[in-house]
């Protein structure tokens, strides 16, 4: 669920999580630009925006997308830059809830 | 570092540990220099205090411990502001080894304004501006750890909120709820309807004529009374016009003894469904105040770099009106 935009107080409220249907209709938004990913201060590895995109909402997580999920810090530096209005942010946070479960279901 | 990447299914990766540490070759590196840095400015320190008599801020040393500080303090702020607002040459990770060079810069302008003071502490401007520095290294200490523990307890409460199938919780439960609500007042409205003649009597008393007729509101008056009725008989008999307990349509009528009260009687599975809700609340809330926690921490430190650059400037200038009649002199 996403709650961006102004508070009552007109600042700009935080964005929370996304569900499952929203996080697959952005990633069909993505245009693949990258801006995004040279925005991040989190990620320490040259991985692509269509690696990342492929693994996001499904499917095995490789070694290095999970490291980015687990590295990002949820700045929101990745938002302001996207092109075509995308939360980079919330897609990283089902990634992150994936990862989560796959480590519960694991054990 | 690998240009592109492909994805072998044998390294499939679960988990989501609270302390994940996966160390790097350029963090390695980054960390080695900056404590090769930080051991020649303390040796340096050692060395000087114990051959030279004049072991102050003011001297030498100290000076050369104060340049090499603000220096690094510089470096720390401009560098890594820079290449973030920076749009050339821009390649993917390279903003991460500039903010890990920030944190490196930082500890190191730390260090050695902390050797510049060469352990005097008056309460002067120096001092001032060397606590303004500790605090906002600490900010940047508790902030980087922030970063590591808030997501992670963002990903916690978002799985809350999120169905096993990542749809919106909130949702799925209001749909139960919706889905009971509906199958009770089927339910109620299910219920045979009594008959006319066991619900409406007619009234026993004649309102017509009679001394208390002018009591009555008036549609009643000059109604012929339908039975004889004495105010002095008195039956045990159930009338027709009490109220039958167990007549359909006051099956819903609160009573401590019935069944009805029982938690859960009216509504299977709604209170259940309602704490499951609160909770669900609750998590977004508490992933909200995360998210609160991770900007305002960061604002918190901007703030402090510019409590700090304005105790480092006070500081400048308080010791450049020393200095500079001392240096006109010779």
């Amino acid at each position: 669920m996403l709650r961006a935009g102004l508070s009552k107080h007109g600042k700009k409220a935080v964005s929370l999580h996304k569900t499952g249907p929203q996080v697959a209709q952005e990633l069909l938004a993505c245009i693949g630009c990258n801006e995004c990913l040279l925005a991040c201060p989190a990620l320490d590895e040259a991985i692509t925006i269509d690696v990342l995109n492929r693994e996001t909402y499904s499917g095995p997580i490789s070694t290095p997308v999970a490291h980015f999920a687990r590295s990002c810090f949820q700045c929101g530096a990745c938002v302001a830059p996207c092109p075509v209005g995308l939360s980079r942010e919330a897609m990283m946070m089902w990634l992150k809830v994936r990862l989560l479960r796959s480590g519960w279901e694991k054990s | 570092m690998r240009n592109t990447y492909q994805f072998d299914e044998t390294d499939q990766e679960t988990g989501y540990s609270w302390l994940h540490f996966s160390p790097r070759a350029g963090q390695a590196l980054r960390a080695f220099i900056t404590l090769v840095l930080m051991g020649g400015g303390i040796a340096f320190y050692v060395w000087y205090t114990r051959h030279s008599p004049d072991a102050s801020p003011d001297s030498i040393a100290g000076y050369a411990f104060a340049i090499t500080g603000t220096l690094f303090a510089m470096f720390a702020g401009i560098l890594y502001s820079r290449r973030r607002r920076s749009h050339k040459k821009r390649v993917v990770g390279k903003l991460h080894a500039s903010l890990q060079w920030h944190m490196c810069f930082a500890l190191l302008a730390l260090v050695f304004l902390f050797l510049h003071s060469f352990g005097n502490f008056n309460p002067r401007t120096g001092t001032y501006a060397l606590y303004g520095m500790i605090a906002l290294a600490i900010s940047g200490v508790i902030g980087r750890l922030l970063d590591r523990l808030a997501p992670r307890l963002i990903a916690g409460e978002a799985h809350k909120a999120l169905t096993t199938r990542g749809e919106d919780r909130v949702e799925s439960i209001s749909q139960k709820l919706q889905a009971i609500v509906v199958h009770n007042s089927e339910k109620v409205q299910g219920f045979a309807a009594p008959e006319e003649s066991q619900t409406i009597t007619s009234s026993p008393v004649s309102l017509a004529g009679g001394p208390l007729s002018n009591h009555f509101p008036f549609e009643y008056r000059n109604q012929p009374l339908h039975t004889p009725w004495d105010l002095a008989y008195i039956s045990l008999e159930a009338t027709p016009q009490e109220l039958s307990r167990e007549a359909g349509q006051y099956r819903f009528v609160p009573d401590k003894k019935s069944e009805l009260m029982r938690p859960g009687a009216l509504m299977p599975g709604a209170r259940e469904h309602m704490a499951e809700l609160e909770e669900v609340e609750k998590a977004m809330q508490r992933e909200s105040f995360y998210r609160y926690v991770i900007r305002y921490w960061r604002k918190l430190h901007v703030l402090l770099v510019l409590v700090t650059l304005g105790l480092t400037l006070w500081h400048l200038i308080f010791a450049a009106q020393l200095l500079l009649p001392t240096l006109m002199h010779k």
